[in-house]
C-alpha cells in the first residue's frame, strides 16, 4: 500500500522536480558547470572512435615526442603516438572504472549497513566493529598490497578500490536505517505481519536509496581520482593501455616533453572537478543548516 | 581523573582495532594468488627447489597460517614488528628511518594547509556570496579535485625546471650531506646545529611537497572553515559585538575566529593521519624517502611484515590524533570542561 501512494506522489511531483532542478541549476552557476562537463566527458568517451584523429595505440616513430601542433593537438609521446586520441580514449576507461567501484562498494556497503542497522544488537555490533578495522587501515596502503597481491590489471586495480571503499556506505547505510526504521509506516507493516526480511528490503531500504545515491554521486570524483593514482603508480591495467594516470607516469621520464603529462592531468582534473561541483552543490543545497544560514 | 581515564580508555579500544588490522593484512596475505616468493626471489633462484624452500622456511611461510599469526601477534606484544623481507632488516628500523622524512613533510602540509586554509575560509564567510567567496569555493574545490601527482609534475616544472625558485626532488641536494641527527627533520636539525645552509636547502626542498600534499587540506579546511564561520557569524554575542561598536576585524577574529576553529581542528586531527597516509604519491614523485615510498616499495615485493609494520603505524598516529583533538576540545571550549 506504501509503495502504490509512494509512486502516485513521484509521478504527480515529477513535472515540478524538473523546474526545481532548473531553478537550481540557474541559482547555482557552479553545479551548471560540472554538470556541463560531466555530460561532455560522457559524450566524448563515448564517441571517442569517432572524435579521435589517430588511433589510441597508432605509432609512427619518424613522429615520437612532438610538440602540440596542427597535426597533432596535444603533441605525440614517446613511441610517437598521438596524445590527444589516448586522452580522449582514456576516458572510456576512467569514467566506468570510478563508476564500477561507487556501484560495487555502494552494493556491498548498502547491503552490509542495511543488515546492520535493520538487526540490530550483537549482529550490528560485529558488522560495525569490523567496518571499523576496514575504516582505520590506512586506505591507499590497503589499496596497493591488495593490488599488487593480485597483479597489476585493471579489474584487480578496481577489486582493491571496492575492498576499500565499502566502509563508508555501510555506515551511511546503517544511519540511514536506523532513522527510517523508528517510522511509523514501518510499525504498521510489522503489525500487518509482513516478514523482517520483506519489511527491510521493500520498505526501509527503498526509503534510504536516495541519499546514499546522493553520496555515490559525490563520491564519484574521488573514485576517477583515486583510480587514476593507482594507476600511475603501476598498479592499474598494463602499460600500453592508453589510461591517464598512466600516461603521467610516463610522461614523468619527458620532463621537457609536458605535452606528455600535461594533457593527461587535466583531462583527470576537469573530470574530478566536475563531479566535485555537482556533488558540492548537492550537499549544499540537502543541507539545512547551511540553507538556513545563507538565506 | 575524568580526562586520565577517558585518555587510558580509548587506548584501551585501540587494542582490538589494531590487531583487526594484522587480521585484514594476514587475510590478505593468504587468500591472494601473489606469492613473496616469486616477487623476492629471481628467476633462477626460483628454479632451484632448495633455495625456495630455504626461502619459505627462513620467512615462516611453510608453516600454517594460523600458526604464523600466532608467532607474529606474540612478537608484536613483545614489541618486535618482525623483519622485511625486502630491506632484511627489522621492520622497527626501517620504520625509525623512514618516518621523519614523512612527519616532516605531513607536518609542513598541514602548517600550510592550516594557515591557507583558514585565511581563504574567513575571508569567504566574511564576504559572503561576493566575488571573492565564489573564488575562494571554485579554488577551495580545485584543491580537491587535482590529481597530487599531476600538480607535483607542474609545480615541479614551473618552479624548478624553468623559474628555478625551488629546489627539486630529494631531501637535499646532492652534493650536502644531512645535518647530524637529533630528531631526523632535517630543518630542525640543521637549525638545533646551526647549520644555515642546510638549512636553507631543506627548506627550499621542502616548500613544493608540502604545497602538492597539502592542497587537499587547505580545500577541505577552507570550505569547513566557511560552514563553521556563518554560523557563528549568525550568533547572538557576534551582533552583540557588533552593536557595541567594536571594529570588525575584532569581531571577526576574536569573537568569530576563535569559536569558529572548534570543527575546524577536527578536520586537522583526521587529515593529519590522512596525509601520512597520502603521501605515497607525493613521496614517488619528489623522491622523498618517507613511509609512502617504503610503503610502496613493500606492497610491490609483498613484503608484508613492513606492510602490516606501516599499516598499523599508521593506524596508531590516526587513532592518537584523533584522541589528541577530542582532548583539545576541553582546552578549546570552556562550556564542556564545566559539564
Amino acid at each position: 500500500m506504501a509503495s502504490v501512494a509512494t509512486t502516485f506522489e513521484l509521478r504527480a511531483a515529477r513535472p515540478n522536480r524538473v523546474a526545481q532542478a532548473w531553478r537550481f541549476l540557474r541559482a547555482n552557476p557552479v553545479a551548471l558547470v560540472g554538470l556541463v562537463l560531466v555530460v561532455v566527458w560522457v559524450l566524448v568517451s563515448l564517441f571517442a572512435p569517432l572524435l579521435a584523429p589517430y588511433g589510441p595505440l597508432e605509432q609512427k616513430v619518424v613522429q615520437r615526442l612532438k610538440p602540440p601542433s596542427a597535426a597533432h593537438w596535444f603533441g605525440t609521446d614517446q613511441l610517437g603516438r598521438d596524445v590527444l586520441a589516448r586522452v580522449l580514449y582514456g576516458g572510456r576507461l576512467s569514467l566506468p572504472a570510478g563508476l564500477a567501484v561507487v556501484v560495487l562498494a555502494g552494493a556491498i556497503g548498502t547491503t552490509i549497513g542495511a543488515i546492520s542497522g535493520f538487526a540490530g544488537g550483537w549482529l550490528d555490533e560485529i558488522m560495525m566493529r569490523i567496518t571499523e578495522v576496514f575504516m582505520a587501515f590506512p586506505t591507499i596502503i590497503l589499496a596497493m598490497a591488495i593490488a599488487s597481491a593480485l597483479g597489476p590489471s585493471l579489474v584487480n586495480a578496481i577489486l582493491a578500490m571496492v575492498v576499500v571503499w565499502w566502509p563508508s556506505y555501510a555506515r551511511v547505510v546503517r544511519g540511514l536505517v536506523l532513522s527510517v526504521k523508528a517510522n511509523d509506516y514501518v510499525q504498521a507493516a510489522r503489525a500487518l505481519g509482513v516478514p523482517e526480511g520483506r519489511i527491510l528490503w521493500r520498505t526501509v531500504l527503498p526509503n534510504c536509496l536516495a541519499p546514499a545515491v546522493v553520496v555515490a554521486t559525490i563520491d564519484l570524483g574521488n573514485a576517477v581520482l583515486v583510480f587514476a593514482g593507482l594507476s600511475f603508480l603501476g598498479l592499474g591495467p598494463d602499460p600500453a593501455t592508453p589510461e591517464w594516470g598512466r600516461m603521467i607516469a610516463d610522461g614523468i621520464e619527458f620532463f621537457d616533453q609536458w605535452w606528455m603529462s600535461a594533457f593527461p592531468g587535466l583531462a583527470i582534473f576537469t573530470v574530478v572537478m566536475a563531479f566535485n561541483f555537482v556533488g558540492d552543490s548537492i550537499r549544499d543545497a540537502l543541507d539545512p543548516q547551511l540553507r538556513n544560514n545563507v538565506q | 581523573m575524568n580526562t586520565l581515564t577517558y585518555i587510558l580508555r580509548r587506548l584501551v579500544l585501540t587494542v582490538p582495532l589494531l590487531i583487526g588490522i594484522t587480521l585484514i593484512a594476514f587475510a590478505i596475505a593468504r587468500a591472494v594468488p601473489g606469492d613473496p616468493v616469486t616477487a623476492n626471489l629471481g628467476q633462477k633462484a626460483m628454479s632451484d627447489p632448495k633455495i625456495v624452500a630455504a626461502f619459505r622456511a627462513e620467512w615462516g611461510l611453510d608453516k600454517p597460517a594460523y600458526e604464523q599469526y600466532v608467532i607474529y601477534v606474540t612478537k608484536l606484544l613483545q614489541g618486535d614488528l618482525g623483519r622485511s623481507i625486502k630491506s632484511r632488516r627489522p621492520v622497527l628500523d626501517d620504520l625509525r628511518a623512514y618516518l621523519p622524512a614523512t612527519i616532516e613533510l605531513a607536518t609542513a602540509s598541514i602548517v600550510f594547509g592550516v594557515i591557507s586554509g583558514v585565511l581563504f575560509g574567513v575571508l569567504s564567510a566574511v564576504r559572503r556570496n561576493s566575488w571573492l567567496d565564489q573564488v575562494v569555493r571554485f579554488f577551495s574545490l580545485i584543491g580537491v579535485s587535482v590529481p597530487v601527482f599531476w600538480l607535483a609534475l607542474v609545480l615541479l616544472f614551473i618552479f624548478y625546471a624553468r623559474l628555478r625558485w625551488a629546489a627539486g626532488p630529494g631531501r637535499l641536494d646532492a652534493g650536502l650531506k644531512p645535518p647530524t641527527r637529533l630528531t631526523g627533520f632535517f630543518t630542525l636539525d640543521a637549525l638545533m646545529t646551526g647549520n644555515w645552509t642546510v638549512f636553507v636547502n631543506a627548506l627550499r626542498h621542502l616548500v613544493l611537497p608540502a604545497i602538492v600534499l597539502g592542497s587537499y587540506t587547505t580545500g577541505l579546511i577552507a570550505r569547513v572553515t566557511r560552514s563553521s564561520m556563518l554560523e557563528v557569524l549568525g550568533q547572538g554575542y557576534v551582533r552583540t559585538a557588533q552593536a557595541k561598536g567594536l571594529r570588525e576585524r575584532t569581531v571577526v577574529l576574536r569573537h568569530a575566529l576563535r569559536n569558529a576553529l572548534i570543527p575546524v581542528v577536527t578536520v586537522i586531527g583526521f587529515s593529519y593521519g590522512g596525509l601520512l597516509a597520502g603521501a605515497v604519491l607525493t613521496e614517488s614523485i619528489f623522491a622523498w624517502p618517507g613511509i609512502g615510498q617504503y610503503a610502496f616499495r613493500a606492497s610491490t615485493s609483498l613484503d608484508f611484515p613492513a606492510i602490516m609494520g606501516v599499516s598499523l603505524l599508521i593506524a596508531f598516529i590516526f587513532v592518537v590524533t584523533n584522541l589528541i583533538v577530542d582532548v583539545l576540545y576541553f582546552v578549546l571550549d570552556p562550556r564542556l570542561r564545566s559539564a
